[in-house]
């Protein structure tokens, strides 16, 4: 699909595929396309050429956004209503049986931490708190299908953590997450496979490994003892001796006990070996800064 | 539609518009009912006490004058309230999330207009019921067809509220609500050009008049409510005259045709404005 705005080419070619199950992370910078993507498979902006579909029915279509969350990026609620009225109005929306609407709101007030607050008026809510309640009516009835776009841009670290261990409880319910993202590390945790996009276009996708590349080598933490640190090592890879230890680079996961026998051979103590991988940070950085 | 429309009725009360839309019609019986005390008891420097039948002149001279004031804090109001919906909802992503449901956005569109269309209605029966007993208890005088007056009234002020929520589907709110009152007061305008037009027989100035009634029936169903509050007697009396009745009495009603054209927009105005929400990014 693809997205222009007069002049701007918001969304050139984004051709994507997420499977059912899976927690898909979106990433790019800012003004990347990201929510202009979510909004076309959502069907509220409308593709400039291209078509979709989710859940198996066209995009937009009306009986598969009844099992569709979403959380918007920017988004208020009726501040003039209390929590548990924004739910059971969006339960209605969402064609929640009303004999259900209570129990529903009930435990989506619960499951975002807002069960004692959920009386109160959205105009008296942090930001956070109206961040917890858009996850909550995202997560009503129990779609399918969540978009959520930047679900912790407002949460305090517990908030995140919450918010992190919640989409792993989603994943394992069956529950499909696309989640929208800068935060790289927070979608290097939970997400099974990413997209990143920059300036409209998808750029690289696979795991969240895949992406990041392959190990870069070992760091030892030792205390050399009179022990030459460079000799011993240069036989498993380039050796970068550092303040009590070394990085060996190019080190696969099998020779990592080589690495340490030989070390204790020689009369070193071993304190610590940790594998050096690129991040997915480093990675995305890296992307961005290509021409 | 039903949930958007009581969520609207809902934002109205919770946002004071009905408690204050409450006050301000109580204020203007209270003034009203005042000056026909003073009137009726002659206090004054000059005290001149007036008569049953006096009076109940003075309330039908009245009446008219009281209800144009009301028609445009009425449309005033409609418009202000419906500025404030659709494009300024998305601009603040209230209406995202709800976007996202699966709701046609006609849905939502009907759900507003149906929800301010009852506020509009409401507003217009208590000022009707609250002004006219008021005018009742202090001269007896009651409007010869009271609930057609209130009828054209609010619908003069549904007119104004779809015109605004049409505007309010592309347009942000402050420019959505001028519009719409700047097409109230043009459509008055031209009503009042028309009227003379009438009585000096310049036949192009009275089609003109109609066309803009036409495009906009507000001022069309203030003449229908204006005439409505018209005794017989008094009509009669105008007519004799022979003379232009000025901008806020009316001796000759819109023909039922034209009644029948308001409804036509109102369904069409609302038809544009569902198609024109339902065909843009949000």
């Amino acid at each position: 699909m693809a997205k222009r705005f007069g002049d701007t080419l918001a969304v050139a070619d984004l051709s994507l595929r997420v499977e059912r199950g899976s927690i898909f992370g979106f990433l790019g910078p800012n003004g990347a396309g990201k929510t202009t993507s979510v909004k076309m498979l959502l069907g509220l902006v409308r593709p400039s050429a291209g078509k979709g579909s989710v859940l198996g029915a066209p995009i937009g279509d009306r009986a598969a956004r009844a099992r569709i969350g979403y959380l918007p990026e920017l988004f208020r609620y009726q501040e003039w209503l209390t929590g548990r009225e924004v739910l059971a109005f969006h339960a209605a929306l969402a064609g929640i049986a009303r004999t259900e609407r209570s129990k529903q709101v009930a435990r989506a007030l619960e499951i975002a931490g807002l069960s004692t607050r959920g009386n109160d008026r959205v105009a008296g809510y942090s930001k956070g708190m109206q961040q917890r309640l858009g996850l909550a009516a995202a997560l009503l009835g129990e779609p399918e299908l969540v978009f959520l776009d930047e679900p912790t841009s407002a949460l305090d670290p517990v908030g995140r953590y919450d918010v992190r261990d919640l989409l792993r409880t989603l994943a394992a319910r069956g529950t499909t997450v696309f989640l929208n993202s800068h935060l790289l590390t927070e979608v290097e945790q939970v997400c099974d496979r990413v997209a990143i996009v920059r300036a409209g276009r998808v750029v690289a996708s696979g795991t969240p490994a895949d992406i990041a590349g392959a190990r870069l080598g070992v760091r030892v933490r030792a205390s050399a003892n009179g022990v030459p640190l460079q000799e011993t090592l240069a036989a498993f890879g380039n050796v970068v001796v550092e303040d009590g230890g070394a990085f060996v680079g190019g080190v696969a996961d099998d020779r990592v006990p080589d690495v340490v026998a030989a070390l204790v051979a020689a009369g070193a103590r071993v304190y610590a070996v940790s594998a050096v991988s690129q991040s997915l940070e480093d990675r995305f950085l890296e992307m961005m800064s290509a021409p | 539609m039903i949930h958007v429309a009581v969520l609207t009725v809902v934002e109205v009360a919770r946002r004071r518009f009905a408690l204050l839309a409450a006050i301000g019609v109580f204020a203007l019986a209270a003034m009203t009912g005042w000056g026909l005390h003073a009137m009726r008891a002659g206090i004054g420097a000059h005290p001149h006490a007036m008569g049953e039948s006096e009076a109940r002149q003075m309330a039908a001279f009245m009446l008219p004058f009281i209800s144009f004031l009301f028609s445009f804090v009425l449309a005033f109001a409609a418009a202000m309230s419906a500025a404030t919906m659709l494009s300024a909802e998305v601009e603040s992503g209230v209406l995202l999330p709800v976007l996202a449901r699966p709701i046609s956005r006609s849905a939502v569109v009907g759900g507003k207009a149906l929800g301010l269309a009852l506020v509009v209605a409401a507003f217009a029966a208590l000022y009707g019921l609250v002004e006219y007993s008021v005018v009742f208890a202090m001269t007896g005088f009651v409007p010869p067809h009271p609930i057609s007056a209130i009828g054209a009234l609010a619908g003069a002020g549904i007119a104004v509220m779809l015109l605004t929520l049409a505007l309010a589907s592309r347009l942000q709110a402050i420019a959505s609500g001028l519009v719409a009152i700047l097409g109230f007061g043009f459509a008055w305008f031209a009503g009042i050009a028309g009227s003379l037009a009438a009585v000096y027989k310049n036949e192009t100035l009275v089609h003109a008049a109609t066309v803009a009634q036409l495009i906009l029936p507000t001022d069309a169903l203030w003449r229908v409510s204006a005439f409505a509050l018209e005794p017989a007697i008094f009509v009669a009396q105008l007519q004799q005259r022979g003379a232009w009745a000025g901008p806020f009495f009316v001796t000759t009603p819109p023909p039922p045709a034209m009644m029948a054209w308001a409804v036509v927009w109102a369904i069409l105005v609302l038809a544009i404005a569902a198609r024109s929400f339902s065909t843009r990014d949000v």
